[in-house]
Formats: C-alpha cells, structure tokens, sequence
C-alpha cells in the first residue's frame, strides 16, 4: 500500500514536470546567434583612408528581443559578432584601420562609430509569405582625428530566408539575421566612398571639422545689457 | 531453435531487396520538357568552370530552393560529361559584396562595369569562371484530392482511404558568359507528375518525384549547352 502511493506520487510529479517542461520549452526565450565565420572580405579598391573603427559597449552587447503572440520570446543576439563584422569590413574597405577606444585617435585620419538603431523581424506566419525577414538599421558617425564628429549616416538593412529552405524557425531567422549582416557589409562597402559626409571629407583632404557654433552662451550685447537693467 | 532464427535471416534477406524494389519501382509518373534558346556560341576548357546562382534579390514566389541549386550543381559536375563547378556560397564569398541578393547584376548589361574593376576582373581569373547560370523557377503543389483516416486502438491500429496530389516544377536558367559579359542563352525545365498513397491498414505513397526530374533534365541540357558551341 505504501509502496504504490509513493509510485503514484513519483507518478504523477514526473508528469507534472514533463508537463511543465514542455511548456517552458514551447513559451521559453529562444536565442539567436550569427555565424561570424560568414562574413567574407570585401573585394574591391580600399579608399585612400586610416580609420578608427570605435565600437562601444552598446553595439558590442546588443541583443534585439521580441515578444510575439503565441509564438513566444526571441532573442536576436547581434552585438558578439560586430568585431569580426567590421574587422573583415575594415580590411576590405578602407587602405588602414584599428579599433579604437575612443572618437579621437590623432594617429589617424579619423574614427568611424557604427551605432545599431533598430532592429525588427517578421515569421512566415505574421506576413503570409514563404519568408523569414530581418531588418537593422546602423547609424555611423564620422568623427575627425580629434573627436570632432564630422557627420552621420544611416543604413538600412535587410535579409531573408525561404521557410521551405530551413526546418526550423530558429535556423530560419538565424539565416535571415546573417543576410542582414551581410546586406549591411555589402551596402556599406559599395557606397562608402559616396556618402557625401565621406566623400566632402575626403575631397576636403580629410580636415577637422569646423568648430561647432556656441548656441549655448549668451551674446555679449544681451549680457551687457541684462546687468545694466540690473544695476538700475 | 539456431536453425529457425537462421532461416529466418534468410527470408529477410531475400525479402530486403523485393521490398527495396518494390519501393523503387512504385513512383510515380513525371512528364518532364526541356527546352534552349542559344544567342551565343559556347565551349569549356578543362581549366574553365560555371557556377549556379539562385535569384535573391526580391521575396518572390519564383525563388529557387537551395537543395534544387545544389542538386543542378551537383549533377552539372558528375559524370563522363561532367562540368567544373563553384558551389553557390563559395563564388558569393569570393566575389563578396558583388553578388549579395541586392547588389547582384540584374542583367548582362551590368556586367561589363562590373568586370572593369581589376580586383573582380582578377578574381575571377582565378577561379576559371567561364559562365553564370542565374536560376529562377520553383516546384509548387498544384492540387490534392482524397482523404485518409488513421486509427490507433489498443488491438492494433491502421490506416484507410486514398491520397493523390500533383505538383508542378518550372525552372528556367539563364546562363551569362563571364568573358564576353552577354547572354549565352537560356535552358529551361518543366516537370509535373502525380503522387499517389493508397492505404489498406498501411500507407502506400507512390511518390512522383517532380523536382528530381526537372533537375536532371536541367542539368543534363545544362552540361550540353555550354560544351557543344553552336
């Protein structure tokens, strides 16, 4: 008698746990992670420029998640691969570079700062189509050799991934997120030379930027003539 | 007791090949086409080789499947025939960012510009690519009918009724010549066929592999068209 209550009781706590980890498992967070090892070289002529390329602690630990109805958490886990990502860029891209700690680095002819702005992805399910989709859009900001920020721009980019191509959602969107890191390295490899920040730049012979305007402090005349309607 | 386990090895063993035979024998039937349009002469060194690209740049209905990418190259390169042929990702590592979905050439008019870049021009040198081929096509389910109900009970279980469904693959393959950047030609492969499961207790599917043949049709008119010149 004994004896069968307890195996009831392991009984019925093995189906509860069973119970209980299936449904951890189907409503669990499930992460992402990009293949760093697919992002080649670029081929192409390297613009006639030393960079800095500074990533901060934002972009290197950058995680986009995402709750959708009835399907659950998904965590995008972008920010581990950023360093592969703009070392291959770099090498490919520019004529020299370095990462760098900081936006001012005198040794060389000015820093480049990749900022991720926004990060989005749809199922099959949600836009009726064969696709897994990824979008990131990265901000970069140029800044001169001693930290003066020249410029910025925006690049938006975009990868997808044919359901009937991957068994899982998981490796689905995991192919789709690396074709946006590579639609990103493509797109910004291609037109560098042309963004008119870049460009200007460069055709100026890679100058300081000009001295930001002082819209803060108060015009001599005014403070002038504030103290003397105090002084009356 | 040895004796009786043995011979029924025996049965098995010769009951494997039948059944393998059996299997194999019941698929069903595809119709398949193939046609070529040539605008250009074409030949192959030993040294030259092709590679196949499926068409990414928009989402679309007619984007190729991966597997049927890789069974064109695969079987472009088997053979007496065979062909030299650059896997997909590895011509896209090679000519990275040149051939990713939205920078890719759309035409052979883009071509040209693109070969003028020494690094590219180079590059492709030394890979020993002679031509492109650009697929485009998808094997899509175009009707099912029938019904078949399943059971399972404690006595035993099983399966009653009859499925059939068609499906309908159509490729078509444009194929670049990398040297003279113009449009050598273009292949393309139709295949449709009807799979069938009837089930008495057990499920019988006789399959029509449809994709499976518009793949060794195309590859097999593929491997013709860029040896055999005019």
């Amino acid at each position: 008698m004994y004896m069968s209550s307890t195996l009831k009781t392991t009984l019925k706590l093995t189906t509860f746990s069973c119970v209980v980890g299936l449904l951890m498992a189907c409503a669990g967070t499930k992460t992402l992670q990009v293949d760093a090892s697919r992002f080649p070289v670029p081929l192409m002529s390297q613009s006639p420029v030393s960079l800095g390329v500074h990533l901060d602690d934002t972009i290197n630990s950058f995680v986009h998640t995402e709750t959708i109805e009835k399907k659950g958490t998904w965590e995008v886990v972008l920010g581990p691969v950023q360093q592969t990502l703009f070392a291959n860029l770099s090498s490919g891209v520019f004529e020299a570079y370095e990462f760098v700690d900081d936006t001012r680095a005198p040794h060389l002819d000015g820093v480049l700062r990749p900022i991720i702005k926004e990060v989005q992805f749809s199922l099959p399910s949600q836009t009726r189509s064969n696709y897994y989709e990824v979008w990131i859009r990265y901000d970069f900001e140029l800044y001169d050799r001693e930290g003066g920020l020249l410029g910025q721009w925006s690049l938006p980019a975009y990868g997808k991934a044919n359901k009937n191509n991957f068994g899982s959602k998981s490796v689905g969107l995991q192919e789709a997120a690396l074709a946006a890191c590579r639609d990103a390295m493509a797109f910004f490899s291609i037109n560098f030379a042309k963004e008119p920040v870049v460009y200007q730049w460069m055709s100026a012979g890679k100058p300081l930027a000009p001295p930001a305007p002082a819209t803060e402090s108060t015009p001599p005349e005014q403070t002038a003539s504030a103290e003397a309607s105090q002084a009356t | 007791m040895k004796h009786r386990i043995s011979t029924a090895n025996k049965r098995a063993l010769l009951a494997l090949p039948v059944i393998t035979g059996m299997v194999l024998a019941l698929s069903g039937c595809v119709t398949a086409t193939v046609q070529q349009v040539r605008e250009t002469n074409t030949s192959m060194s030993a040294e030259d080789a092709i590679v196949v690209l499926g068409r990414r740049n928009r989402p679309s209905q007619a984007e190729s499947e991966l597997d049927f990418i890789d069974c064109v190259a695969r079987n472009a390169s088997s053979g007496e025939d065979g062909v030299q042929v650059i896997t997909e990702q590895e011509f896209m590592d090679a000519m990275f960012p040149w051939f990713e979905p939205r920078t890719a050439p759309l035409n052979t008019t883009e071509l040209p510009t693109l070969l003028q870049q020494p690094e590219l021009a180079e590059r492709l040198r030394q890979i020993g690519l002679k031509y492109l081929v650009w697929l485009e096509g998808s094997t899509r389910q175009t009707g099912q009918s029938g019904s078949m109900s399943c059971s399972l009970t404690p006595g035993g279980g099983g399966c009653f009724g009859f499925l059939t469904w068609e499906k309908d693959s159509s490729y078509e393959a444009s194929i670049w010549d990398a040297h003279s950047a113009k449009t050598a030609g273009r292949v393309s492969s139709d295949a449709a066929g009807t799979s069938y499961m009837p089930a008495l207790v057990v499920p019988i599917p006789i399959i029509a592999r449809v994709q499976s043949q518009a793949c060794t049709s195309l590859a097999g008119q593929l491997k013709q068209f860029v040896q055999s010149g005019t």
